[in-house]
């Protein structure tokens, strides 16, 4: 007989062998497990990492990286704390307020050189400057409140004459003619006004004074102490990520869509957000020293706006020492 | 009580929803708040596998969690008709469970339990194991005491108490319990989504509210109400088919042994050390950092000997300030709104074919979805927060209100029949006394239920008051601020929930006496 005779134990070892393949690859790399929680749900915003992961760039170098996704019920700081997630992508405001309360976190890279915080308003009734915000209803979070108020400082306006109007996160109150304008992110409801067809105008905050990194990476002292190689090799993927991003933004959003099939993205979208990210992520800096970098003078005009805010914080908070390593 | 099946009502109820629905989209139009059912229709006819996948997701999750959270309520009853001493404290601690907010246990579960769907399936069980817990409790204790008389007469104890009389008197109850559990249990799989799950209906929702893109959020709320809407009927006809005995008059002698003033202090003092033990304990978990996990001491240094303790209850008492005055309209509105509905629905019996499904689906579709259009039609201001609160909370009532009427007794009945009495009549002497114990187990389950709806809508349309600082505390890492508020939620849960019960045990005292005994 020349077919094979297939035995219980036959197929057990083959099954043995089919459940130990990964663990054999596993061992030939003897990959670092380690976690990256996201501030979000997957979407284009963190592309760089996924490229990172899809190229096999950390397995390079020796971490095997699980990606946690965040949500509007997910704090990032709470699982970088306990020790669950290795790095988490927070902002400065967030990182200060954490670290007031006894977290002690580093900024050790920003993505987000400029703050994504606009005012978005529709183009037949537009806000294109702070001073245009007098007398206009704007929707937004009251939990931003202290934002809409460092801006008004930071430009001379009076905060007393914008009506706030506290609403969910989404475009409808705009677009039905509820708000005048919208505090959002230039990367998000914009782009969803867009591609249903709708113009919206956005006014950048960072372009009026609103100096606030985001999309920052934080970690522990506990970490930047011990695990170091760690934090260097989880950087590295995410610098090579973020450059392959930036030289083709319309991949890294198909890349997304392919990868999260059952997360509801469309790629159009996704294209337009990857675009619409990018003058955000890379400037000047970035192309002179490298992905994710941060200037001594960006860090003081940060320490500004953060005691706005009602954040005291010193220079301390960022930690330069894994990038050099990094970059150098 | 033979009723002939007829197709004629339930479908023009379908049809009459379907061309409001569409009415409604009509109108609308434009203003990115509703898609019609063409357009809903069109997006599930284009997605079905996305669809599917969130749906297979979500609904397993969902049974996982209604499995487990109904099955402990079934055993927490059960060892506490076993055990009557320890009723107090199970339901004591029942409550305090039931009454953290998801905005402090979401995050806590995400870290002990990692990522997949633990967190889930632990919400869905949440959400629902207390609504199925009260009326069980209830039930257990409808029983004419002479059946009970005749347990003992043989010698028997409590188990067989429990076995042979007491688990057959509940099973109306447990229906009712079961039917307000399914689409809890829906709704809290996907608001369970919201602390970082990968996929299902919960992720999809937050993702195309942000994408204004209106069929697909239509699309996902029509589903998750279809899916409750299934799962109630099925639970109804199990119940139809299970329930054919008709209900017992049930005569009880009132047993009412005065309390001792000591006994009466005695009781909320151990559930009180109880919760403080259990609090401290959970936060000694391992994984528990103490950056997040809070325990009773810190709050209490937050609130006494901490540098801004003044500042922390100044802020906390205006919270509860801006949280009171939507509350209590909002508990009765929606305790009204229920009874009155299962009155009209006895009454008027066709009616629920229309009435039924958008009851449901108010309890299944996330608020998210649903508030803008409530806030259109009603403003932000108190009308728009007190009737959110409304449509939150009376759909457990108005199940335990129609279950609680099923029970009336056969034999009175009759004899209102014999007299040709008519159905007003009938409601006003024979239903409403009979759905007594029914409702009160409502209006208690219905405390903590409304107290968290207020603190959703706060933190989503308002912006003031306990929910919105409760977000904003755990937005800015304040742990503190997050748990003291989630004490304060808790004791006035606790404090609300024991004057219900008061007016309660007066009420029953005189209509239902079996209930007023341990």
């Amino acid at each position: 007989m020349s077919c094979p005779i297939l035995t219980r134990r036959g197929m057990l070892t083959a099954a043995a062998g089919a459940a130990m393949l990964p663990f054999a690859r596993q061992a030939a790399h003897a990959a670092t497990p380690v976690s990256l929680q996201l501030s979000w749900l997957h979407s284009v915003q963190f592309a760089g990492s996924y490229l990172a992961q899809k190229n096999g760039w950390w397995q390079d170098a020796g971490l095997d990286v699980s990606l946690l996704q965040g949500g509007p019920n997910a704090p990032v700081e709470p699982p970088v704390v306990s020790g669950s997630a290795l790095v988490g992508i927070s902002a400065a405001d967030y990182t200060a307020a954490a670290v007031a309360q006894g977290a002690k976190f580093k900024i050790i890279g920003v993505a987000m050189q400029k703050n994504p915080f606009a005012i978005a308003s529709l183009s037949g009734n537009p806000v294109t400057s702070p001073a245009e915000l007098v007398g206009r209803k704007i929707g937004m979070a009251l939990a931003n409140t202290p934002v809409l108020q460092a801006l008004c400082i930071l430009n001379d306006v009076d905060f007393d004459a914008i009506e706030i109007v506290p609403t969910q996160y989404s475009a409808q109150p705009l677009v039905s003619g509820e708000v005048d304008c919208l505090l959002c992110w230039e990367t998000d409801l914009p782009v969803a006004m867009a591609i249903n067809g709708i113009e919206a105008r956005t006014m950048l905050m960072a372009d009026h004074g609103y100096a606030v990194h985001s999309q920052t990476y934080i970690a522990t002292e506990d970490s930047l102490r011990d695990r170091r190689a760690e934090l260097v090799a989880l950087m590295s993927g995410e610098l090579r990520g973020w450059q392959a991003y930036q030289t083709d933004t319309d991949a890294a959003a198909e890349l997304t869509v392919q990868m999260f099939p059952d997360a509801g993205l469309d790629l159009a979208t996704q294209k337009l957000q990857a675009e619409r990210q990018v003058p955000l992520m890379f400037s000047d800096l970035t192309a002179q020293r490298g992905f994710g970098w941060f200037s001594d003078d960006s860090v003081q005009a940060n320490i500004k706006t953060l005691a706005l805010l009602g954040r005291e914080v010193t220079p301390d908070l960022w930690d330069r020492s894994i990038l050099e390593e990094v970059h150098g | 009580m033979m009723r002939v099946a007829s197709v004629g009502p339930p479908l023009l109820g379908g049809v009459l929803l379907i061309m409001g629905w569409g009415a409604l989209a009509a109108v609308l139009r434009g203003g990115h708040l509703v898609a019609g059912p063409a357009e809903v229709a069109g997006w599930i006819a284009a997605n079905p596998g996305l669809l599917g996948r969130a749906l297979g997701k979500t609904l397993t999750n969902a049974t996982l969690g209604f499995l487990a959270g109904n099955l402990v309520a079934i055993a927490l009853a059960g060892v506490a008709m076993i055990w009557p001493r320890l009723l107090n404290l199970i339901s004591g601690l029942a409550l305090v469970v039931f009454c953290l907010p998801l905005i402090a246990t979401g995050p806590i579960l995400r870290v002990l339990m990692g990522p997949g769907d633990g967190p889930q399936i632990v919400l869905a069980a949440l959400a629902v194991y207390y609504t199925t817990l009260i009326p069980l409790l209830t039930g257990l204790r409808a029983t004419p005491a002479v059946w009970l008389d005749l347990v003992h007469s043989y010698g028997r104890g409590r188990w067989s108490e429990l076995i042979h009389v007491r688990a057959r008197a509940a099973l109306p109850y447990l229906f009712a319990g079961l039917q307000i559990a399914a689409p809890a249990a829906f709704l809290g799989a996907m608001v369970g989504e919201f602390t970082g799950a990968e996929q299902g209906m919960g992720v999809l929702t937050i993702r195309f509210m942000r994408a204004l893109d209106v069929p697909a959020l239509w699309a996902i709320a029509v589903v998750a109400a279809a899916v409750s809407m299934v799962v109630y009927g099925a639970i109804g006809a199990v119940a139809r088919m299970v329930l054919h005995d008709r209900p017992p008059v049930i005569l009880s002698p009132p047993r009412g042994k005065p309390v001792s003033g000591l006994s009466r202090l005695f009781q909320p003092a151990l559930l009180i050390a109880a919760v403080l033990v259990l609090w401290w304990a959970g936060m000694a978990l391992p994984g528990m950092n103490p950056f997040f996990a809070k325990s009773p001491q810190d709050v209490l240094a937050a609130l006494t000997t901490a540098p801004q303790a003044a500042a922390t209850r100044d802020t906390l008492w205006t919270a509860l300030t801006e949280t009171a005055v939507f509350l209590l309209p909002g508990y009765v509105a929606g305790l009204m709104l229920g009874a009155g509905l299962a009155i009209a629905l006895v009454l008027v019996p066709n009616l629920s074919t229309l009435v039924m499904p958008i009851a449901v689906a108010l309890r299944s579709v996330p608020i998210v979805t649903t508030a803008p259009l409530i806030v259109l039609f009603l403003g932000r201001g108190a009308l728009g927060t007190i009737s959110l609160v409304a449509a939150m909370v009376f759909f457990p009532t108005l199940v335990a209100c129609l279950h609680g009427m099923r029970q009336a007794p056969g034999q009175i009945l009759d004899v209102f029949h014999i007299y040709a009495a008519g159905r007003l009549r009938q409601m006003a002497h024979i239903r409403i006394p009979a759905m007594l114990p029914a409702f009160f187990a409502a209006a208690r389950m219905s405390v903590p239920a409304a107290i968290l709806a207020v603190t959703v809508v706060e933190w989503l349309t308002t912006g003031r008051g306990l929910g919105s600082l409760m977000a904003l505390s755990a937005s800015v890492s304040d742990y503190n601020m997050l748990w003291a508020a989630v004490a304060v939620v808790t004791t006035i849960s606790a404090l609300c929930y024991a004057g219900v019960a008061a007016i309660e045990r007066r009420i029953l005292f005189v209509y239902a006496p079996e209930q007023v005994r341990p």
